[in-house]
């Protein structure tokens, strides 16, 4: 766990990001559709809490563009939600990554409600419509897959590190 | 750059603060300039060309999923579509022989009026990519692009009506903006009264609003709004939607109406974009079915859509609901599954 190691990955760092992107926008039930957690924050936060990766700002902003750019939204809404997102993490690093899994999930959640404030605030400047109660959905998701990815994304990481001598 | 994260010393908190306001002034500054008039597309386009091959990467497993339930379907569905696909087909083709009778009648006319002729237009079957977009954003991505001839500013329609505008063109697919989208304003036309407005997108995907309908307007609810040409973009009398709602608010200068588009915003597999072919008056005199178009479309195999009907729409002002209302029911039946 020391930031080192951290170091090493960069495929599977990048993997896990497409892989997310991918997640944002592949096609999902019209009745699952307002389940649909905000990925690439779930995987950047686990990066940036686990590891010495996506520390800085700039990643995150670029990330942010790409999700952009995939869904079609305003230009710099999610660059702007993730370089927030990433600034707190980066302020409350020390104090979560050693929570237990479950009290992880509560601290991330918390982390996803306020960037669901973030975007409340754009797309209210945009829409000037409230956007409705399924809005609030996707942290709570996120606080149920915390744990779960925490424990996928860990053992693809330990498992290519004791793959190497 | 490595600092002690989560240490609180004031230089590298205030340090990140200074980054954070910066990045933050910049997402902010982009979404202004995006909102206000499109001036980032150089940047949009730039990081497009880095996402394109993810999209049609997601698409895959689902077109191939697609592909594979074809195979799978059994055979008496299928002799019982293709039935129905042959009834169907004989009985456009009745209707298009009218057509055919009218074109040339028009062409006469227009020709006594001393008339510009009717412009030509192919119709390009596009299916949808399986992409979901953000719920906010009103835009689709299709499974055309440059390379089939599609251009920013073509109208998209679907079997009902207009759908939409291509906004964004790349390799192999294109985004287009729905009407609904609140940046989006097109001018209609409502019928009968011929009054002619604008219809705004209203940011839900069932209603579009016109804001700036004068107070004793003619119109009723139940009105049929068609495009009017006026923007140059969409050909006349394309059916738009119908007045579902209208209200006269005391006090205010104008009365306001809500629209229900026709065109089906969410629920579409393959939608139809409109290419203009340069004006070539003695096209008008050939039956229209003949220009078939998507011999030359990509390799994507969605040649099971070919639309046949380059029907002519109307390029000038005359009053809407003639053939050019007609040829887009006609050109995407064939396009429902």
């Amino acid at each position: 766990m020391s930031r080192r190691d951290g170091r090493e990955g960069l495929p599977i760092v990048i993997g896990s990001l497409v892989v997310a992107l991918a997640l944002t926008v592949v096609p999902l039930p019209v009745l699952l559709e307002p389940f649909r957690p905000y990925w690439v924050a779930l995987v950047m936060s686990y990066w940036h809490l686990e590891s010495g990766r996506l520390h800085e700002l700039g990643p995150a902003f670029a990330l942010g563009l790409l999700v952009d750019v995939l869904t079609g939204s305003l230009l710099g809404r999610h660059a702007l939600s993730l370089v927030i997102l990433n600034f707190l993490l980066r302020r409350f690093r020390n104090r979560i990554r050693f929570f237990p899994p479950w009290q992880q999930a509560l601290a991330v959640g918390a982390l996803l409600f306020n960037d669901r404030v973030v975007h409340l605030w754009v797309v209210g400047l945009l829409e000037r419509s409230w956007p409705g109660w399924a809005f609030w959905i996707p942290p709570l998701v996120g606080i149920a897959l915390w744990p779960w990815l925490f424990l996928l994304l860990d053992a693809l990481r330990s498992r290519r590190r004791g793959a190497r001598p | 750059m490595n600092g002690p994260y989560g240490q609180r010393s004031l230089i590298s908190v205030s340090g990140g603060t200074a980054r954070l306001m910066a990045y933050s002034l910049l997402a902010i500054t982009l979404m202004a300039l995006d909102f206000r008039g499109r001036y980032v597309d150089h940047v949009r386009d730039a990081a497009t060309q880095v996402i394109e091959p993810l999209v049609l990467l997601i698409d895959l497993p689902f077109h191939g999923a697609d592909r594979l339930a074809e195979f799978w379907t059994r055979r008496s569905e299928l002799v019982e579509r293709i039935r129905r696909l042959e009834r169907d087909a004989v009985r456009k083709n009745a209707m298009l022989g009218d057509l055919a009778d009218l074109t040339v009648e028009n062409a006469r006319l227009r020709e006594l009026l001393d008339a510009a002729p009717r412009q030509t237009r192919r119709y390009l079957a596009a299916e949808l990519a399986a992409i979901d977009l953000d719920p906010f954003a009103h835009r689709i991505v299709i499974k055309r692009g440059r390379v089939d001839g599609v251009e920013v500013g073509m109208p998209v329609i679907d079997a009902g009506g207009v759908l939409g505008q291509v906004e964004q063109v790349d390799r192999n697919t294109s985004r287009v903006i729905l009407l609904t989208d609140p940046d989006h304003a097109l001018p209609v036309q409502i019928l009968p009264a011929g009054e002619r407005t604008v219809a705004y997108g209203s940011g839900r995907v069932d209603r579009l609003r016109l804001n700036d309908l004068p107070m004793n307007t003619a119109v009723e609810v139940g009105d049929l709004v068609v495009t009017s040409g006026l923007g140059g973009r969409f050909t006349a009398g394309l059916p738009v939607g119908r007045l579902v709602a209208l209200e006269r608010p005391a006090g205010q200068p104008f009365a306001r109406a809500e629209i229900e588009p026709l065109a089906g915003m969410d629920r579409n597999r393959i939608v139809l974009v409109l290419q203009a072919v340069p004006a070539e008056p003695r096209e008008v005199d050939t039956p229209p079915a003949e220009a078939v178009e998507d011999a030359d479309a990509g390799a994507e195999g969605t040649e099971s859509a070919s639309p046949t009907a380059g029907e002519p729409a109307d390029a000038s002002e005359s009053p809407a609901g003639d053939g050019a209302t007609n040829a887009s029911p006609d050109a995407a039946a064939e396009d429902r599954r």
